[in-house]
């Protein structure tokens, strides 16, 4: 029998590992009260109390991550993987879903291993699933556009820039995730609330510009250069092109200032310095709304082709081989309101190129705020 | 109108049991003998008291001879609160099963 008891134990420490800190905390407090049992068989009893208590632990955790990854995934496959294989998109969408489901699989054991596990909390879980939300629906709202604007597969064929267009934008979305990732693991540790903060003002901005250009503000910059070159002047489009100038160099900066404040009264051993919590919140919150201005006008477009902005050329096909294959007049209609559709949102490049800005105004801040000289090894300021 | 917690009758035995001797450090196995209650369910309900801060948990300061620290628990001030508040309402409620009984009692007894 006390074979069995310490068996038992074993078992029950062993699988307390799987836990967080806290959680295992709290099986070895039941694991140190076994002596404390009369008798054998009562010991035993304690014992399966607590193998209880690890497996239902260990098993809601692991099964609600994995059976709402599994409905993401599914709900993904559903929207995205469908479309004649006369769609020059169709082929790209199943590249789209394969990539995105092994980035989003893959990434978190290599961010685990090599980085860390998540940290403890409500906020890391609740922005790593948030994060995945937006990346699973932003691949299939892009997926649904690319499809509606693919359907003249003929027309516009997937040449080898378009593929590496595609794999860029994969890409991408793997520095997304592992950024998400690595911010919401165990040995990054922010001051409370600034990571939560930084994400909330990212939404929020995106939110505001998504409302200023819900179809995004290609065509607009498209209009803003042709009146440079003697077109006529479309006073709204500079106004909202400005409005996104403005919050690309606005936000990094007040939210630099904001999260150095808070960061400056955190004194808890073992939190990043707020130099560097500044410039990490800084590119998230950028990272944050060019992702989600990216979601949100995606999925305009996909429910609402119909309303993208139209545009028109002189019926030659530019992308085929040979590039002056003339557009036959009864399709041409179609053929610019798939590629009206196609070209819509903001394309790949903000999404890498904003979170830049963010980072580079946030180092140029943190240089104002710490200069080199005034900085001790550990990044706080002197006098901090 | 203000969000008053529920608990259940287990954990409102927990509660009773931390709220006898407020200042006392208790151990789950006594919190365990004095509930009835197994460890599968009585650490459970002792991890949401603490989630929720309504009682405070730490590790004996010495190391006892000849067995393993143990995890101690009480009721916070947030706690001593919710857990007289909940334990007043409940013995109301106990009280027309209570009746009840007793008056069934009272009628096989030929009472009443």
């Amino acid at each position: 029998m006390d074979r069995l008891v310490r068996m038992l134990t074993g078992l029950v420490r062993g699988l307390a590992g799987l836990l967080g800190e806290q959680r295992r905390d709290w099986v070895h407090a039941l694991l140190a009260e076994t002596d404390d049992q009369p008798t054998p068989s009562a010991r035993l009893a304690w014992l399966g109390g607590g193998l209880w208590l690890v497996a239902r632990e260990v098993l809601m955790n692991r099964i609600i991550q994995a059976l709402a990854f599994t409905a993401g995934a599914m709900a993904l496959v559903w929207i995205a993987w469908p479309g004649a294989s006369t769609n020059s998109a169709t082929p790209v969408n199943r590249m789209y879903v394969v990539g995105t489901l092994v980035l989003l699989a893959g990434l978190p054991l290599l961010v685990r291993r090599y980085v860390g596990p998540v940290r403890p909390g409500w906020a890391p879980l609740v922005i790593r699933a948030g994060g995945y939300a937006v990346v699973l629906a932003l691949i299939a709202a892009t997926a649904v556009q690319q499809r509606i604007g693919g359907q003249l597969g003929r027309y516009f064929p997937v040449i080898l820039p378009v593929w590496a267009m595609d794999v860029g934008f994969l890409l991408i979305i793997a520095g997304y995730v592992a950024g998400l990732l690595i911010l919401t693991c165990r040995p990054v540790q922010f001051t409370r609330r600034v990571l939560p903060l930084a994400s909330g003002i990212g939404a929020l901005t995106a939110g505001v510009l998504y409302l200023l250009a819900p179809f995004g503000i290609g065509d607009k910059a498209e209009a803003a250069s042709h009146s440079l070159h003697g077109g006529p002047v479309v006073v709204a489009d500079y106004l909202v092109l400005a409005c996104f100038v403005l919050a690309a160099l606005a936000v990094p900066v007040a939210v630099h200032a904001v999260a150095t404040r808070l960061a400056d009264r955190d004194t808890r051993p073992g939190i990043l310095s707020p130099a560097r919590q500044a410039l990490l919140v800084t590119g998230c919150t950028m990272a944050t709304a060019a992702i989600l201005v990216a979601l949100f006008t995606s999925i305009t477009i996909a429910l609402l082709p119909h309303h993208v902005p139209q545009q028109f050329g002189d019926g030659i096909c530019p992308t085929c081989d040979p590039s002056t294959i003339v557009i036959p007049p009864n399709l041409r209609h179609e053929y610019y309101f798939e590629e009206s559709v196609s070209g819509a949102g903001d394309d790949a490049s903000a999404l890498w190129f904003v979170p830049l800005v963010g980072v580079a105004l946030g180092a140029l801040r943190g240089q104002l705020r710490y200069p080199p000289a005034a900085t001790r090894p550990d990044g706080f300021p002197e006098g901090a | 109108m203000a969000d008053r917690p529920r608990f259940s009758a287990q954990t409102l035995s927990v509660l009773a049991a931390l709220e006898a001797d407020p200042t006392a450090w208790l151990h789950g196995y006594r919190v365990a003998k004095q509930t009835g209650l197994a460890s599968g369910t009585l650490y459970p309900i002792l991890i949401r008291l603490a989630e929720r801060r309504l009682i405070e948990a730490r590790w004996e300061d010495e190391q006892p001879a000849g067995r393993p620290r143990r995890h101690l628990y009480r009721l916070t001030s947030d706690g001593l609160v919710a857990a007289r508040t909940a334990l007043a309402q409940a013995v109301p409620k106990r009280q027309p099963a209570a009746g009840r009984a007793a008056r069934r009692r009272l009628a096989t007894e030929g009472g009443a």
